[in-house]
Parts: structure tokens; C-alpha cells; sequence
């Protein structure tokens, strides 16, 4: 009964955790750009997996990559703001990741047309030839 | 690292943004406008990166995303005939088990890698216990050595030119092999693209040899 007490005494003395939740939300820090990044990647995800229009399946890919990029640029800002002088590695890396994704979305792109071209179809559902 | 201010509201309505415009991205029926619902939330992204003081990689996102990409997406979606997805006439999503199947699984792996964030996070935190404040004090030291801009609203960081350096200094191979994919990149897509015919000529048969 005693430590109810305290425990009831201590949630008086301390913020409550609405108080801190909204003291996070004025001041956003890295893993606020962190829970973007990740909301960012699972709707990619979800599209890749839900949707059956292929060029839409690219675009969540394309989602998915920037959310990669969001967090090395966070990280970036999080080492240098640490005083880390070599904290520009992140965003060399965001460099190549975007020449990546340009490179394979003229490529899927291409194939996309190539696929057209032959099976006139752009569902995912219908192209099966590998299907056993 | 902690956002203060102006940049705190214009982190939330970005970071809200790019979310809404993804969620949007996906659920969009017509292909054009998941094209435009990513346009934006591209847009919203770079804003991201110049607030978190990435302003060379929020350019280069603009001009090469939003300039370079997304113009492709749309002419791909111009050349395929999406006509059907667009009268409703066909189901956008797969089959129903897919999509729950799916859905959950994207559930738990939102909900396992907002469990990481956090206690990773905190780790971090117990890790280099800097407290923000002092953090910030040092940041605002740091600034202060650069010089101010013309209005003198602002100072002019060193960020983009340590880019640029440490791009050809520390990353030059990478550089390179980067500059080879995209010119394998090119070369295959103009191959892929190609029609039928074209390809025929190409290779000296004549066109009209296997036309069905």
C-alpha cells in the first residue's frame, strides 16, 4: 500500500506523459525525423505489396529510397550537431542513393514499356509467364 | 539536435505532408495523380532535408526527382493506356487475402521499427549524455564563425562546398562507378524501349520478317 502511495506521489511530482509528448512535439528531435522516415518506408512498402498497377509499384519503390535518404540526411544533421567535422557521409550517400534510383527508374521504366509492348498489360496479376 | 520555433511548425506541417501525400501516392485510383500525390511528397521531403541543413541534397531531389523522374513517370504513364484503372472498371488493389496479409505484416513492421526508434534512440541519449541545451549552445558558437549573408538574416554554411570536397576526396571511386551505371543505364533503356522494328533494322534483318 505504501509504494502505491509512492508511486501515486511520484506521478504528481514528475511531468505526466502527455507533458512530455507535447514538449517533444515543440522541440522535434532526430527520432522525429526517424518516425517520418519509417512512416515514409512502411506506406512504401504497403504499396509495393497491395497495389497492382506496376508504374504505381515504382513510385512506392521511389518512396521507399526517399525514406533511406531522410534518415541519412538526419543522421547527418545529428552527427554534426554532436561536433562530428565528418558528418557530410550522409549526404554523399543520399547523392548516390537518388543517381541509384534515377538509374533503375529509367531501367524498370524501359522494361515496363518493353512488357507493354508485348503482353499489353500493366497488372502485376496478369503478367505470370514464370508462373508455374 | 533539436528544432526550435519556426523550423518545429514547419518540421511538423513538411513531415505531415510528406506522409499524407505518400498515403495518397498509393491509394490514388488514377496513375497520373499518385504521380502528382508523389510529386509532392517529394517536395515536402526536401523541405525536410533543408531543415535539417542539407540544402545541396534538397536541390539535387528537386531537379532530379521532381524534374528529372517523375517527368518519365508521367510519359510512361502517357504511353500505357490506363484508361480502365481510371472508369473504375478494374480493382486497383490485389485480392483481398494479399492486401491483408500484406497490411498486417506492414503493422508489425511499423510497429517493431517505432519500438527501435525509441529505445534505440533513448540508448543513444544515455550514450552521449550532452544535454540539448548545451548541444545547441555549441551549434549557435559554431555558426557564428561563418560569415553573414548579404542581408545578414542569416550566415553562409560551409555545408555544400564540404559536400562537393569530400564528394571528389573521399568518394571519387564511388563517383565513378556511379557515372558508369548511369551510362549503362541509358544504353539500356534506349535498348529496352525500342520497338520491334526498330530493333530489326538495327541488327540488318528485314522489318517486316517476323511481323505476326
Amino acid at each position: 500500500m505504501l509504494s502505491f502511495f509512492n508511486i501515486l506521489l511520484l506521478l504528481q511530482e514528475t511531468e505526466t506523459r502527455v507533458d512530455l509528448m507535447k514538449r517533444a512535439a515543440v522541440n522535434p528531435d532526430l527520432s522525429k525525423f526517424l518516425v517520418i522516415g519509417a512512416l515514409l518506408f512502411i506506406i512504401g512498402v504497403a504499396g509495393v505489396l497491395t497495389r497492382r498497377n506496376i508504374i504505381v509499384i515504382f513510385m512506392s519503390i521511389e518512396l521507399i529510397l526517399n525514406a533511406a535518404n531522410l534518415n541519412f540526411i538526419a543522421f547527418s544533421r545529428y552527427l554534426s550537431a554532436m561536433g562530428n567535422v565528418n558528418a557530410v557521409a550522409g549526404q554523399i550517400f543520399a547523392v548516390f542513393v537518388i543517381v541509384v534510383a534515377a538509374a533503375e527508374a529509367a531501367i524498370g521504366l524501359g522494361i515496363v514499356i518493353a512488357l507493354y509492348r508485348n503482353k499489353e498489360t500493366i497488372w502485376v496479376d496478369e503478367i505470370d509467364l514464370l508462373k508455374w | 539536435m533539436t528544432l526550435s520555433g519556426y523550423e518545429a511548425l514547419f518540421f511538423w506541417i513538411f513531415g505531415l505532408a510528406a506522409i499524407f501525400a505518400g498515403l495518397l501516392t498509393v491509394m490514388a485510383r488514377n496513375a497520373v495523380h499518385s504521380a502528382l500525390f508523389l510529386i509532392s511528397s517529394l517536395i515536402s521531403v526536401a523541405a525536410l532535408f533543408i531543415l535539417a541543413r542539407a540544402e545541396f541534397i534538397a536541390g539535387v531531389q528537386i531537379l532530379v526527382y521532381v524534374g528529372g523522374v517523375m517527368v518519365l513517370f508521367l510519359f510512361v504513364i502517357m504511353l500505357v493506356n490506363v484508361g480502365a484503372e481510371e472508369r473504375g472498371a478494374e480493382e486497383i488493389f490485389n485480392n483481398q487475402r494479399q492486401v491483408t496479409a500484406s497490411l498486417i505484416f506492414c503493422l508489425l513492421l511499423v510497429g517493431g521499427m517505432l519500438y527501435a526508434i525509441n529505445t534505440g534512440y533513448r540508448g543513444l541519449q544515455a550514450r552521449y549524455p550532452a544535454t540539448p541545451d548545451a548541444v545547441a549552445a555549441q551549434e549557435i558558437l559554431r555558426d557564428e564563425a561563418h560569415a553573414p549573408s548579404a542581408t545578414g538574416s542569416s550566415r553562409i554554411t560551409k555545408d555544400t562546398e564540404r559536400v562537393g570536397s569530400s564528394l571528389y576526396r573521399y568518394a571519387s571511386l564511388p563517383f565513378e562507378i556511379a557515372s558508369i551505371l548511369l551510362l549503362v543505364a541509358i544504353i539500356g533503356s534506349v535498348m529496352l524501349a525500342r520497338t520491334l522494328k526498330q530493333e530489326a533494322s538495327a541488327d540488318d534483318v528485314d522489318p517486316d520478317f517476323e511481323s505476326p
